[in-house]
């Protein structure tokens, strides 16, 4: 260890006890802790103002924690920026006014000592045709894929995306994805904060859900997924009776529309038998999976958010992930 | 430091509206009155009021490097994006202040060349040198004050500060009517700032006068009390903000 330079053997992200309150009464950060290692590609997910941006905006320097410790890549935030081996896209980045794209991507090659090749950056950033634009005649999307290029002309050893793709359209998003993957297997560190659910499970090889300024669960997608393992079943049938349905083992809720049924269970290989055993005509039966969004409206609802049954099953998952 | 002001002075000059206020404005002031006879501080009013709209250009150039910029900028999120990358905020505000500093330099040939051609003024090469020496180092103060503007105020409301601190500066320093005609409280207002005791070193310079030590205390002291406010307001938004 001694002899290796420093911060090369550290964690990318060390956040330890982080405590950030703006006003006595809000804390958009209550006691964060977790690790992010060199190479992994992680999620913070959460809605909105559940304390992602700010834990990104204190990674970055831009706000100083109220206590505890965060270190990037084993150093002050402000001195990792300085050194420039962070490349970060805000959730507000404006672009300056009267600069043309590639006079842009020209400035922050130079600013950075690593330089990316500018054929590569523009093409990994999807912006190679819109070199000659003025900044303010790009759209929503193309400006954030211009912000996107600024990020990553550092060739940064930690990338820090906070909402990338709001602006962009399906297929510039794939792309900006596929580019995320590139970069990732060619070593960076990526730490995305998102609400869309589907990118953190597609892009994520892991996610930390956060609410209200708290980690609530913390694992790989498939983990996270498997934390609520709810199934929904929805079939048909005459004259539906909500309460029998409701006594069914595993049996969460039931939404009775006419003759449709939609059953939530929390264990699906006891409801479906005991369903049939009652001898009802059902037909049409889909069984849909627990999907990220279930596990995260489970996780972030407001009425397990401060049990201690919740807290026992948020300790679970972190010792499953190690 | 040095991509980032090429950076800054190429989209600074793309800025019509900027051009026209450090450039045309006081060249159109300068054709409509320099042709007045007589005499004013020892200088023809050709000579008085080249030196005059020399300085307004030079006010003007400074605090647009900063001033309604910034404050757009701030508010655009550029300037979270800026400090998230390698460049230092002394590194920031210096290649600021050079900024400013250049983009003096198309107003003050303009109006030399407007000045000789046109107000058939005569300077020595000494004295042309004095003046542009003055600019360089008397603008920085305004070059802070800019800086101050911008991150006081914010988007629209920094446009409007901007331009009635220039006036206000312009009218009670002197540039735009001599001092001498204002009324007596006015005066005594316009010998505390910092466009009086520029125009005052700037009209010694052309008239090879001595300049006053006075007048660069001022100065120093109006670039050293801003500069204060600026690196408070500055470090107040980056541990809040």
């Amino acid at each position: 260890m001694t002899t290796q330079q420093p911060g090369t053997g550290a964690a990318a992200v060390t956040f330890r006890d982080v405590v950030k309150v703006y006003h006595p009464d809000i804390r958009a950060l209550d006691h964060v802790t977790f690790d992010i290692h060199r190479g992994e590609t992680v999620a913070l997910l959460g809605p909105n103002g559940s304390g992602k941006s700010t834990a990104i905006d204190t990674m970055l320097g831009l706000r100083a924690p109220t206590s505890g410790k965060v270190l990037v890549l084993g150093d002050q935030p402000a001195a990792a920026v300085t050194a420039g081996r962070i490349g970060g896209m805000l959730q507000t980045g404006g672009l300056p006014e009267g600069a043309k794209v590639s006079e842009l991507v020209g400035l922050f090659r130079q600013l950075y000592r690593d330089r990316r090749p500018v054929a590569e950056l523009m093409r990994l950033a999807g912006i190679a045709d819109l070199g000659d634009r003025r900044v303010e005649r790009l759209s929503g999307g193309q400006a954030q894929r211009v912000r996107f290029a600024l990020a990553l002309a550092g060739e940064p050893e930690l990338l820090f995306l906070d909402e990338p793709t709001a602006a962009l359209d399906v297929e510039a998003r794939r792309n900006f994805w596929r580019s995320v993957a590139t970069i990732s297997e060619q070593g960076t560190t990526v730490l995305f904060a998102t609400h869309y659910l589907d990118e953190a499970d597609a892009n994520a090889s892991r996610i930390v859900v956060v609410n209200h300024g708290r980690v609530v669960a913390d694992g790989t997608p498939s983990q996270i997924k498997g934390y609520t393992a709810n199934r929904t079943l929805r079939f048909t049938t005459p004259a539906p009776d909500p309460a029998q349905l409701l006594r069914l083992p595993g049996v969460a809720d039931v939404l009775v529309n006419g003759d449709a049924v939609t059953v939530r269970t929390g264990d699906a290989d006891a409801t479906l038998p005991a369903l049939y055993a009652l001898g009802l005509p059902v037909k049409a039966m889909e069984v849909g999976g627990g999907g990220l969004e279930e596990s995260l409206i489970a996780l972030t609802s407001e009425d397990n958010r401060t049990t201690d049954h919740d807290v026992a099953r948020n300790s679970q998952i972190m010792e499953r992930v190690g | 430091m040095a991509s980032f002001l090429r950076f800054e002075i190429l989209r600074s000059l793309r800025n019509v509206r900027f051009i026209v206020f450090i450039a045309g404005f006081p060249v159109l002031l300068y054709l409509i009155y320099a042709k007045q006879h007589g005499t004013s501080e020892g200088l023809t009013v050709a000579a008085l009021l080249l030196v005059s709209m020399a300085v307004w250009s030079g006010m003007g150039s400074a605090m647009f490097a900063t001033g309604p910029q910034l404050a757009r900028e701030r508010q655009s999120g550029w300037m979270r994006q800026l400090r998230v990358s390698p460049i230092s905020a002394p590194r920031w505000f210096g290649a600021k202040l050079v900024q400013g500093l250049l983009l003096i330099i198309p107003g003050f040939v303009l109006l030399l060349a407007l000045g000789f051609g046109y107000g058939h003024v005569h300077l020595a090469a000494a004295r042309v040198g004095a003046l542009a020496a003055v600019l360089v180092l008397g603008v920085i103060p305004f070059c802070v004050l800019g800086l101050v503007i911008g991150l006081v105020f914010d988007g629209q409301t920094a446009q409007v500060a901007q331009m009635l601190t220039m006036i206000l500066l312009a009218f009670l320093g002197g540039i735009f009517i001599p001092w001498s005609n204002l009324p007596h409280v006015m005066q005594h207002i316009g010998q505390v700032l910092p466009s009086y005791h520029l125009v005052q070193l700037g009209w010694n310079a052309v008239a090879g006068r001595a300049l006053h030590v006075t007048d660069m205390l001022v100065l120093a002291a109006w670039a050293a009390g801003l500069g204060v406010i600026a690196i408070w307001r500055w470090r107040q938004e980056s541990t809040t903000a």
